[in-house]
């Protein structure tokens, strides 16, 4: 459970956070949506304790964030952020096997355990094959699967991600996301990402939390927050919507397009 | 390891005059002991090798460490201004012409151990105050003050005397000198300390690879490895600097070839980068002694000389697998 008292936040005298307060129960697949700038990001970074609120807590089961030690965290939190590739050639195997860094015997090198546990989440991501690959020479996709793949293999409760998907085709997108459902369910995790594609929020979410920047939040589920109203007053932007079963979908309309269907009418 | 062994063994033997077996053997056994071949392997050719083995180890050990906590694989040990301020403290040395010794460690030696560690400090205080999330800060800082302390030293060449410049240009090109048992023993006791520290870090210096954030929540205290790791790969510098002067290279290189040939894994790394390290400067000093003998070549002009086609070779040969540092 992952829970957010009154917090505010800022860079600088204004607050870019602004009384936000919501609550994630264990097994809840959350999307935090909303559009550049207001904040997703530095919401992210408070929940995984990097940052500390100006005013109200984050709490992790009950306890501050803050009152955790990066060791405990790490047993309780797992994070996925927008990818980055280190100067050195550390290959996919390596990479997931850091997940199991706290873990290590006195020594300072994995036990059986966390070899096992590391194969199993680079089956389950279907990256296996390519375990002795260097993270250089895989696709983005890939990438993002091994990436993936190092924060499960942390066994935590819960799990962030910071846009898992912005990088990647339709297939891989999808693919992540069905990945993530089934975590979801099968093993109880708790997942909170960030997602720039409504559609898939909407495919995928229980919950979503649309930001505004400031106190302008709104927190529930799909269906209620994602609204042509909705979507017109945070992005800005006017929308056709269809439904496919009972999934709205939404797409945005240009000028371009605008102008051609007022010509029309 | 063994081969490090068998290299000092094959290098005490090359040098600029024969030594016979026999002779050693008869120094060993007593039965002849002032013998100058005994003589020259145990008293200045043994503890020279082993100077080298020491400063080799120590330069390549500490510059693998200072590029993964930078995440630049352009950082060597110098990169914080260790260099120029070793540099400053043996000019000031030799300006004062000061004659200070503690435990067998000479005058030079031990300004330029101050003016390092004191420079490392005031780089590590500026990037704190900097902001200690960025590591640009800390990088930008200590090439400001590197090339302030550099212009200093280029101010106090352009007034010195001549024969105080000859001693100080020497040691800035890196030399082995003939040193003392005093000095090795304490060096060796700074390294092998170094050396276990540094080791016990190395699974988190492989997160630390990926970042501040990332290590965080893997469960790394950031602040704390990133101050350990710095600190003991600046005091080893410093002990290696001041030893043997400026030796370039090692510390760069060594890293980067064997990453090539072994792997970025930092438990790997850290113990084989210094064996190699000494290895190569063991091995280089054998040629500065020996190539125009009697007359001797500073060590780091063929570290660089030596060490340059080498990596290069290296680089080529296995860059197909490798991309230094795509991003």
């Amino acid at each position: 459970m992952i829970s957010a008292e009154n917090i505010s936040f800022g860079y600088d005298s204004r607050n870019i956070i602004e009384n936000l307060s919501f609550r994630f129960d264990a097994g809840d697949l959350v999307a935090i949506v909303g559009p550049n700038g207001v904040g997703k990001s530095t919401l992210f970074e408070l929940m995984c304790g990097n940052f500390k609120p100006r005013r109200g807590v984050v709490t992790l089961d009950g306890r501050p964030v803050g009152a955790y030690s990066h060791k405990q965290l790490a047993t309780k939190l797992a994070v996925v952020r927008q990818e980055f590739i280190p100067p050195f050639g550390f290959t996919v195997y390596e990479t997931v096997m850091m997940a199991r860094t706290q873990y290590f015997d006195s020594f300072g090198f994995e036990t059986q355990k966390d070899m096992d546990i590391t194969a199993r989440y680079l089956d389950i991501t279907q990256v296996s094959h390519l375990a002795a690959r260097r993270l250089d020479q895989i696709s983005g996709g890939e990438r993002q699967r091994v990436f993936i793949a190092r924060a499960l293999a942390q066994e935590t409760p819960i799990i962030l991600l910071d846009e898992p998907t912005s990088f990647l085709d339709m297939k891989h997108q999808v693919g992540i996301y069905d990945l993530l459902k089934r975590m979801q369910v099968e093993d109880k995790k708790t997942i909170v990402t960030i997602i720039h594609d409504i559609n898939l929020a909407g495919q995928y979410c229980d919950k979503v939390m649309l930001l505004g920047g400031g106190s302008n939040y709104l927190l529930g589920k799909p269906s209620e927050i994602f609204t042509k109203e909705n979507i017109k007053r945070f992005y800005d932007v006017d929308s056709v919507t269809g439904r496919v079963g009972d999934i709205d979908i939404f797409m945005p309309v240009g000028v371009r397009a605008r102008t051609r269907a007022e010509a029309v009418v | 390891m063994l081969l490090l062994a068998v290299t000092v063994v094959v290098c005490l033997f090359i040098g600029s005059k024969d030594i016979s077996m026999a002779n050693v053997y008869a120094g060993i056994t007593g039965s002849d002991a002032g013998n100058a071949d005994y003589t020259i392997l145990f008293k200045i050719r043994l503890p020279r090798c082993i100077l080298a083995a020491i400063v080799g180890a120590s330069l390549a050990v500490s510059g693998a460490v200072l590029q993964a906590l930078l995440r630049n694989p352009l950082a060597d040990p110098y990169i914080l201004g260790i260099s120029s301020g070793a540099g400053l403290g043996a000019m000031l040395a030799a300006i004062t012409g000061l004659q200070i010794s503690v435990m067998g460690i000479s005058t030079m030696g031990l300004f330029a151990f101050i003016g390092a560690i004191g420079t490392v400090w005031l780089v590590w205080w500026i990037g704190i105050m900097a902001g200690s999330r960025q590591l640009t800060s800390l990088l930008l800082a200590g090439v400001v003050v590197n090339s302030f302390f550099s212009a200093v030293i280029m101010f106090l060449t352009s007034v010195m005397d001549s024969s105080s410049l000859q001693t100080t240009m020497l040691w800035l090109m890196g030399n082995m000198r003939d040193s003392g048992s005093g000095d090795i023993v304490l060096s060796v006791i700074c390294l092998a300390g170094a050396m276990a520290v540094l080791y016990r870090l190395s699974p988190q210096l492989n997160i630390l690879s990926f970042g501040h954030d990332d290590a965080q929540t893997m469960g790394v205290n950031v602040a704390f490895v990133r101050l350990v790791s710095f600190a003991t790969a600046a005091f080893i510098t410093s002990v290696a600097v001041s030893l043997s002067g400026l030796i370039g290279f090692i510390g760069l290189i060594i890293p980067h070839a064997v990453r090539l040939l072994c792997g970025p894994d930092h438990r790997q790394l850290l113990p084989i980068c210094g064996i190699s390290g000494a290895i190569f400067l063991v091995v280089c000093d054998t040629f500065a002694r020996t190539v125009i003998a009697p007359q001797q070549v500073p060590v780091g002009i063929i570290t660089a000389i030596t060490g340059g086609p080498f990596f290069l070779i290296l680089l080529v040969k296995y860059s197909r697998k490798v991309s230094m540092g795509s991003k």
